[in-house]
């Protein structure tokens, strides 16, 4: 079977890679629908994190100083240049000359300024406000610059001003951005059809020459998987990008008129285990339980395959990644000698917890139950719905065992809180991550991420399962889609559609 | 008439709040904050606070709640918490979806349930009489969703006709409005023409079988006259009783079918609303729905008096 489904996806990427030879020159025109899987609560990515803000607005409408590419780079968006001083504390980023917003008003200095400003302030009701925690202060400077004065170096900071969260709208309009976006990006914000779709259209004064393709992007809410594979096949949706389940991605090679992509993401399915409270305060009792998993069983099993095994928090897509999948790599024996060792010769019994939205991770956590329960482990397997996780899983502590997809990308530094849902506390770690954010050169950084993923495998902190891959099924005449997600996004840019 | 009415609507009202207050509660129960969910992992603590403050999830739960029912009974039903707009315009909007469907769907199965169950009651001892039966039988087992996935395939997938999920606007698109109701509609609308087949069918039966019925006949009437106003007449309070029954059963149902069929109805809002737990909309939602339904079973206790003189209200 294993050997069967190796196969299955060699022949898919194979046959993919000849699709992608072929790309055809782009043509201007036409407007294509993408599914998205719920409502977002508003379109502002700075107060909202719903991923499905980012889907739909991120480097559509809303740009940043910088972005992402495809390929996970960083490249100019707003600003077309950046100097750094040679302590790191100083950071101008020269902005682009007569950029103007949807409204036609002009982009000014001080909408950069008063961003930044809210960014940092841990009150002003802006997301994610830690990220910008080395910013001392922003000022506006000769010919068109900004200036970031830093309190501490901070290697992460030109990766997070690509973040979503880190995108530039008229500060006198904050308010309204929640209903009306406003930005600067290829695409303006058109309708919002309440809870079914929401229109994109051309924003016909774009700084960046020949691009968008397309006329109109509708984004469609479809909240159930199979409703939207059948809205792809009967040709009412042109691409999913957004939670498509393998088995659905497999089957699009006999499909008339589809085709698929697989790619990579930053998420690493993890099974989380609470720290705080016995027996996962036992090293040995957590080394035995990723003994008990057999990570490739999973893949094959809940996957069909598509997926990397890990070993660590870190994805094979991240530019530092370590492959430390065959440390405490799959041996029951090994898992029951330690449980005994650990003064559980008869094992013990645990609650699992599964968040219902995620149908990966439930899926995986079923075979990690199966499988804990072969080595001795009884498992007490139950669903809990999103609210309940986030509030007594996630905030409140209150577990034993949990599985959940890591998404976000560069999120190893998770460990050096100790406040953290799964608990984990060593200092060593926290100050390698202290020190990271201090270290500028990139080989240095690459040096100290591998050595914290290394300490936390060693650990056995929690069961890196597996990296899914970034999946995309799309009408086989679209072209020039994002195939990987180095950050949630639906970048229509450079889309189009031949006839 | 006039007290039956009177304290018809006095249950109605003690109903309707003792919904508002078991959703209240089973809210506070279960864990789970709107202002957590709204601002996803990795919120900042500061950032909570302040949303709870601005939410009004600062005040202690009784007064909240009275706070909310003083405001309701003026009409005024708070603001969503997920969406941050008044919860009376974002349920007004979301009926534009789910009224058509509950309409069509009743409408749908009344057209072919009521002449299917007299065609099978008038029938009956032929060929006819039980393969209706067995129609309804595989109609009431089948669920609405698996249908729905089925007419997806068919209607969609394999034929292209109508759109598999989605909705359109009225008035960006009459036609593409229509299109997009079809499926929900029949989808709904199968399960209650199944039931509604069966007890007409059982209805009439039992209404043929009566004396005045042998006398109507004995006396020289045509059968049409018969059946249309001496039978008819008589089953149409059973009749009356399943058609209020089917309503409930189709607003409810439509629940899963928005879901399945990506219609941004009063039903879909409710699952958003139980997600998020925003207790204002969820709360107004449960009422309209106990309210909706109270109201239909008011309708149908008064027309008992027009379809039958005999039966008095006191």
């Amino acid at each position: 079977m294993k050997t069967f489904l190796k196969v299955l996806v060699g022949l898919l990427i194979f046959g993919l890679s000849i699709s992608v030879a072929q790309t055809p020159e782009p043509v201007y025109g036409g407007s294509v629908n993408i599914a998205i899987t719920a409502e977002p609560p508003g379109w502002d990515p700075t107060v909202s994190t719903s991923q499905e803000i980012a889907r739909v607005m991120y480097h559509n409408v809303y740009e940043g100083l910088v972005r992402f590419k495809e390929n996970g780079e960083i490249v100019p968006a707003l600003a077309e240049s950046w100097e750094v001083s040679d302590d790191a504390l100083s950071w101008t980023f020269k902005i682009r000359e007569g950029i103007k917003f949807h409204d036609g008003s002009d982009l000014t200095l001080e909408d950069i300024v008063a961003k930044f400003n809210r960014a940092k302030d841990p009150d002003s009701g802006h997301v994610h406000t830690k990220y910008f925690t080395a910013i001392e202060t922003i000022e506006a400077g000769e010919g068109n610059t900004v200036t970031f004065t830093l309190n501490k170096p901070s290697s992460s900071l030109l990766f997070n001003l690509a973040r979503p969260d880190s995108i530039i709208y008229p500060a006198a309009l904050q308010e309204s951005q929640a209903s009306t976006p406003i930005g600067t990006g290829p695409f303006m914000f058109d309708e919002y059809i309440e809870g079914s779709e929401v229109r994109l259209i051309k924003n016909p004064d774009y700084y960046m020459a020949g691009v968008p393709y397309l006329d109109a992007v509708n984004f469609k809410i479809m909240p159930d998987p199979d409703t939207r594979f059948a809205a792809l096949q009967s040709g009412d949706i042109n691409l999913i990008g957004t939670s498509l389940p393998p088995e659905q991605f497999l089957q699009l090679d006999s499909l008339a008129g589809l085709k698929g992509t697989s790619g990579s993401a930053t998420t690493e399915i993890t099974v989380g285990m609470n720290e705080s409270r016995a027996p996962f305060n036992n090293k040995l009792v957590r080394q035995a339980i990723t003994y008990a998993i057999d990570k490739e069983a999973i893949v094959n099993g809940a996957m069909f395959g598509l997926g990397t095994v890990i070993g660590s928090h870190m994805s094979p897509s991240e530019p530092y990644y370590i492959d430390l999948s065959q440390q405490y790599s799959y041996n029951p024996e090994k898992a029951r000698e330690l449980l005994a060792e650990a003064g559980y010769p008869d094992g013990f019994t645990i609650k699992f917890e599964l968040p219902e939205p995620y149908n990966i991770e439930r899926r995986s956590g079923q075979v990690v139950a199966q499988q804990l329960a072969e080595v001795g482990i009884t498992v007490d397997l139950s669903v809990v719905d999103w609210g309940t996780w986030i509030n007594r899983i996630y905030l409140g502590h209150d577990y034993d065992m949990t599985i959940i997809g890591h998404s976000e990308p560069k999120d190893i530094g998770v460990y050096g809180n100790p406040d953290y849902y799964f608990q984990y506390n060593n200092p060593a770690v926290t100050a390698l991550l202290d020190a990271v954010e201090l270290e500028l050169v990139p080989e240095n950084q690459t040096a100290i991420y591998q050595a914290v993923a290394k300490i936390l495998a060693n650990d056995a902190v929690n069961v890196w399962l597996f990296s899914p891959p970034y999946l995309v099924a799309v009408s086989d005449n679209l072209y020039g889609f994002w195939q990987n997600q180095p950050t949630p996004s639906i970048d229509a840019t450079e889309i189009y559609q031949v006839q | 008439m006039f007290t039956y009415i009177s304290r018809r609507l006095i249950t109605s009202v003690i109903t309707i709040f003792l919904a508002a207050i078991l959703v209240f509660s089973a809210l506070l129960a279960i864990p789970g904050d709107p202002a957590e969910i709204i601002l996803g992992i990795n919120a900042n603590p500061k950032a909570l606070v302040a949303l709870h403050e601005q939410l009004g999830l600062d005040v202690a739960p009784v007064p909240r709640f009275t706070n909310w029912v003083m405001g309701a009974v003026q009409g005024d039903f708070g603001e969503s918490l997920k969406y941050r707009k008044p919860v009376r315009g974002l349920i007004t909007d979301r009926l534009r979806v789910s009224l058509p469907l509950a309409f069509g769907s009743v409408l749908l199965a009344c057209l072919i349930a009521l002449p299917l169950g007299i065609f099978a009651a008038v029938k009956k001892g032929t060929i006819f009489d039980p393969i209706v039966v067995i129609f309804s039988q595989v109609g009431a087992a089948v669920p609405s969703f698996w249908l729905a996935l089925m007419l997806i395939l068919f209607f969609s997938v394999k034929n292209h006709w109508l759109p598999a999920g989605g909705f359109t606007p009225w008035e960006r698109d009459p036609s593409a409005y229509l299109r997009s109701l079809i499926l929900p509609i029949l989808a709904l609308a199968l399960g209650q023409t199944a039931v509604m087949t069966r007890m007409t069918r059982a209805a009439m039966l039992e209404v043929l079988n009566k004396d005045y019925i042998r006398t109507a006949k004995a006396k020289g009437l045509s059968s049409r006259i018969v059946l249309w106003t001496h039978a008819l007449h008589n089953a149409l309070v059973t009749i009356i009783t399943i058609l209020g029954i089917s309503l409930t059963n189709i607003l409810i149902g439509s629940i899963v079918i928005e879901q399945v069929f990506a219609l941004p109805g009063l039903g879909r809002l409710a699952l958003t609303a139980m997600g998020t737990r925003d207790y204002p909309l969820l709360q107004a939602e449960v009422m309209f729905y106990a309210s909706a339904i109270v109201f239909l079973s008011f309708l149908v206790d008064m027309s008992y008096g027009f379809l039958d003189p005999r039966i008095r209200y006191t």
